[in-house]
């Protein structure tokens, strides 16, 4: 296996740009069935890059990043009613997450690890409570549906959506590469000693949060768009978080491509196992989370990895109880 | 401007200490798990809405009245709250928090969702007592009045518990210090399996009586996990007496904010309290320093 394993990082690049290029060429091949299929993978993988910014690099684990994806989610809709053309919707949906999460995360980023998880746990719960209040805006809980005439054909929604991921991903590894990606990883490991050999730890946290609530945004207006509907329960729902947060352990946090093995997986499974109960995937989704905690800290991907042994990348912010 | 009345605001103190009776009792037991293991249970509302569901099947199949059905369901809590400290969280103990924040939200999504399949999404209650009685000029909900009151005799008998009894004792002193009390000869582990089985029984317990009042599905969990955490936060993580303080507190504030402004507000109030006082005091109100 190891030698696989490093074959695969060294062309780990190329793995990727053959990856892209055949999902590039796919809708040529493949029937609507498929295309949806895909596009709803690159949406998860999307999300769950945005998730692995935040909480696998830095170790602040969120339980409320489906806030994010509702934020972007009415801004898509609503800027769409409002006559912006569908891409300038979506790019709304970003800028909208993006200006809402630059002060929740300065608020909440002061938080250390198990406080700041407590603090995002309720997020989503007051996104959709504002959401259902607000009516004026959102039409409460009736919801808005977007006419057909408005919205962009399926390729076109199926291209965003692989652009989306593939941007989230390469986002990801150019932190990883960086010193930015390094400062996050060394708040994760020990953040009092990153502090005090001079990393600003506030500032990282802050811009990882705020990239890592962009893309949801996106995510939640192109989203919007393939589905023609939304309501605060459809925008705001915390089986979204669920998602997030299984697909990325499963896969491996706080790596490139753990995110993207995680969510082909989950899908696939999803797709051919237990499509018609819902229930019953989120529940095994759950059964996934605690023996991924419990016997594979380090997900899918560490099983590929020489260095196995060793408890990589999640959950080092708490600390350890006496 | 009548909501000034003194016979009014009264009345919302009361139905708030009521409410809040309920709270405390679900939140002393997750600062219990918390103080003596350092782990914050996510699925602590799961076992309470386990109680709660218990209590509509004994009810809805055999007509079981809850108040009987609780000393059927409590002590199975325990046994089962037990158990599966041996089997799961002993697993998660002396490992970083965010692991037991995720292994234990893991078996709440699991609890949920086979809620979902056996009991569907729709609401349930256990109608048995209705109608209200009168403290002078001053109406009070029958059901109201019997869940909070059996809440707090239930929250003091854990609180002798652990004051007066050898085995209480025992489990403070896991909480003080987990090593010291080990090499006093306290076996910390079996003392983690009481804790978390008593946990789970008042949080089954906390369900019956939560069956009684409020209507429920398998999803409730959520809004009460947010006021057990806004609780324990006020109150103090790992204390004991904090959260029964705490939880008093918060059924006041929400009685009395859900009658002057509006009752989604008063929903908010456990949210908007947590991360108030989490942004004024990052670690929490009192006693939280070990945390």
């Amino acid at each position: 296996m190891p030698s696989i394993a490093n074959g695969l990082r060294s062309n780990g690049a190329w793995a990727g740009a053959a990856l892209v290029a055949a999902a590039a060429v796919a809708p040529l091949a493949l029937n609507e069935y498929y295309q949806s299929f895909l596009l709803q993978v690159f949406l998860v993988i999307a999300l769950a890059q945005a998730w692995n910014l935040i909480s696998g690099m830095t170790g602040y684990v969120s339980f409320g990043h489906s806030a994010f994806f509702g934020l972007g989610a009415y801004a898509g809709a609503l800027f769409l009613t409002w006559g912006f053309p569908w891409w300038l919707a979506v790019f709304h949906g970003a800028v909208v997450a993006a200006v809402l999460s630059l002060p929740l995360g300065m608020l909440t980023l002061r938080l250390r690890g198990p406080y700041f998880a407590i603090a995002m746990l309720g997020l989503n719960e007051i996104g959709r409570i504002v959401a259902t209040l607000w009516v004026d805006l959102t039409n409460g809980g009736s919801g808005i549906t977007l006419a057909p005439s408005l919205l962009p054909s399926l390729e076109m929604e199926y291209f965003t959506t692989l652009m989306l991921a593939l941007g989230a991903t390469l986002l990801v590894a150019f932190i990883h590469r960086n010193r930015f990606g390094l400062e996050l990883r060394a708040i994760r490991e020990d953040e009092e000693a990153a502090e005090m050999v001079g990393v600003n730890t506030t500032l990282n946290k802050v811009v990882a949060f705020v990239l890592s609530a962009v893309i949801p945004g996106a995510v939640g207006a192109v989203s919007v768009m393939y589905t023609s509907f939304i309501n605060p329960n459809s925008a705001f729902a915390h089986t979204r978080n669920v998602e997030m947060i299984v697909v990325v352990l499963f896969g491996g946090s706080g790596t490139v491509w753990g995110p993207i093995v995680g969510a082909a997986i989950i899908m696939i499974l999803r797709e051919m196992l237990w499509a018609e109960f819902p229930e019953v995937h989120l529940a095994l989704l759950g059964v996934l989370l605690v023996v991924v905690v419990l016997y594979l800290p380090g997900g899918i991907v560490s099983l590929a990895r020489r260095d196995r042994r060793r408890r990589p990348d999640i959950a080092k912010a708490g600390e350890t109880p006496p | 401007m009548e909501l000034l009345e003194p016979d009014i605001l009264l009345q919302l103190l009361i139905g708030g200490l009521l409410a809040g009776a309920l709270y405390a009792l679900l939140a002393c037991g997750l600062n219990l798990v918390f103080g003596v293991m350092r782990v914050i249970n996510l699925a602590h509302a799961e076992l309470m809405l386990i109680g709660a569901f218990g209590s509509y099947v004994l009810y809805a199949a055999f007509g079981i009245h809850p108040l009987i059905s609780l000393f059927l369901i409590v002590p199975v809590m325990f046994v089962a709250g037990y158990y599966f400290q041996r089997v799961l969280i002993e697993r998660v103990v002396g490992r970083p928090m965010l692991d037991s924040l995720l292994a234990t939200y893991g078996v709440a999504i699991i609890l949920i969702n086979i809620g979902l399949l056996v009991f569907t999404a729709d609401f349930k209650s256990v109608p048995v007592l209705q109608g209200s009685f009168a403290i002078g000029d001053i109406p009070i909900s029958e059901p109201r009045a019997v869940a909070g009151l059996i809440s707090v005799a239930l929250t003091v008998g854990v609180y002798l518990f652990l004051e007066r009894t050898r085995l209480g004792k025992a489990i403070r002193a896991v909480s003080e210090h987990a090593q010291v009390a080990s090499i006093c000869g306290i076996d910390v582990r079996k003392i983690r399996m009481l804790a978390f089985g008593l946990a789970s029984a008042m949080a089954a317990a906390a369900g019956v009586m939560l069956s009684v009042i409020y209507s429920f599905w398998p999803g409730s969990g959520i809004d009460f996990i947010q006021k057990c955490f806004a609780i324990i936060i006020i109150g103090g993580m790992g204390n004991f007496v904090g959260a029964f303080y705490g939880g008093v507190l918060l059924g006041v504030v929400e009685s009395f904010v859900g009658a002057f402004v509006s009752t989604q507000w008063g929903e908010a109030m456990a949210y908007l309290l947590l991360v108030a006082v989490l942004l004024i005091r990052p670690t929490g109100l009192k006693g939280a320093a070990r945390a």
